[in-house]
């Protein structure tokens, strides 16, 4: 839809639309992208061509002279320039990268090193602590009686004899009906609670008064966290009685149903396991007890 | 013939050169780059229709340089100098592919 630019053509040459003032101009009339598609070419070539051919000057075809020439080197040198700059500039954007990335390694490092210091400071807060605590008699029954309530609530490691229990789905289980669940889990949980047991972590994640057994998808989480089949779960207790009693509670009723589905279900007592801390326990209340007087 | 010679001398004289650019001139180059082409596919075009002059071609090509690089440099003093430049490239865009054309229907006629 483009059209060539002719001499004759009137309406689109300046002089010409001068001459019938009537009509608009065709920039006011055509719109704007059409006037410039129309007017592509610049008017005053066709303008000049008009003048030489009224003056009577006979030319068949002009060529570009010693000025176009020079004209067309400068054009030469602007896209060079241009070209040299563009690729300069892309360097430089490039090395500006690689030392930003060099940055943000350096400070991974930093990262790194304080989070160890803050790791030792943290251990010898501890080892100050308890050393606190051992100094006075007050104390070391506060020791104890912060043991016992850690090892309850999950805050510190526990270490002692127990049971393992390690269930798993049945062989080649296609239907959620052979695999565990969470509810499965949380039974089992329960029932050694129920028999005894001081602390019990699920594939290392100790179980908390804040921790939730719970199936997000198809896998189950723990303390948030997705764990995978085999589930073994390690409790801290008398390892003599835990296990019988375990098979007595309602958790240990429903596992024996689902042991004869051909879920795995395998009770073993340990005489000395180590379950980690809870990851971190975060106080939402806290208040100062009361002072005896 | 003469134009595609000086062309080549320009080229040339710019790839070994490497005339530095100054810092301020440098946002304007790329648009007087275009508004170049713009003229200089403009005067092809002439010279196929056999109406080349080259006094209207230098005129033509020094004013569009310099009235592309004064536009941009009015819109970056205005803060709007990338719409400005948007529009100045959407409009010699446009006239680049229009002369492309008459000049293709020149050549190939069709």
């Amino acid at each position: 839809m483009v059209a060539d630019t002719h001499p004759e053509q009137p309406a689109l040459t300046p002089g010409s639309s001068r001459k019938t003032a009537q009509q608009p101009p065709p920039q006011a009339v055509m719109g704007l992208l059409n006037y410039i598609t129309e007017t592509s070419l610049d008017e005053d070539y066709a303008q000049v061509s008009e003048q030489r051919r009224r003056s009577g000057e006979v030319t068949p075809r002009r060529r570009p002279g010693t000025v176009g020439m020079a004209v067309l080197a400068v054009f030469g040198v602007l896209v060079a320039t241009a070209a040299v700059q563009t690729s300069r500039n892309a360097d430089q954007s490039a090395s500006s990268r690689a030392s930003l990335v060099s940055q943000v390694n350096a400070r991974a490092d930093v990262l790194d090193r304080q989070r160890t210091t803050a790791q030792e400071l943290q251990r010898e807060i501890t080892a100050l602590g308890d050393a606190q605590l051992a100094a006075t008699t007050e104390g070391r029954s506060l020791e104890s009686r912060l043991n016992r309530l850690g090892v309850l609530t999950g805050a510190t490691a526990a270490r002692g004899p127990g049971v393992r229990v390690v269930v798993d789905d049945a062989p080649g289980a296609k239907s959620p009906k052979f695999m565990v669940q969470a509810p499965d889990l949380q039974k089992l949980a329960n029932g050694l609670w129920t028999v005894g047991a001081e602390a019990i972590a699920v594939n290392g994640q100790r179980l908390t008064s804040l921790s939730a057994i719970r199936d997000a998808g198809s896998a189950i989480t723990v303390n948030y966290v997705s764990l995978r089949p085999p589930y073994t779960v390690s409790a801290i207790g008398n390892p003599k009685r835990m296990g019988a009693d375990l098979l007595d509670t309602s958790g240990g009723q429903t596992w024996a149903t689902l042991q004869s589905f051909g879920l795995k279900f395998d009770v073993n007592t340990e005489d000395n396991m180590l379950l980690p801390a809870a990851k971190r326990v975060a106080f939402r209340y806290a208040h100062e007890p009361e002072r005896r007087p | 013939m003469i134009a595609a010679i000086g062309l080549l001398i320009g080229l040339l004289a710019g790839l070994l050169l490497q005339p530095d650019v100054p810092i301020w001139l440098e946002p304007y180059l790329p648009i007087a780059v275009v508004a170049a082409l713009d003229a200089v596919f403009g005067a092809l075009r002439a010279f196929l229709d056999g109406i080349f002059d080259d006094k209207v071609f230098v005129v033509s090509f020094v004013s569009n340089v310099l009235i592309a690089a004064l536009i941009v440099y009015l819109g970056d003093k205005l803060g709007v100098g990338g719409q400005l430049s948007t529009g100045v490239i959407v409009v010699l865009g446009i006239r680049i592919f229009s002369n492309v054309a008459a000049i293709r229907r020149h050549i190939f006629h069709a």
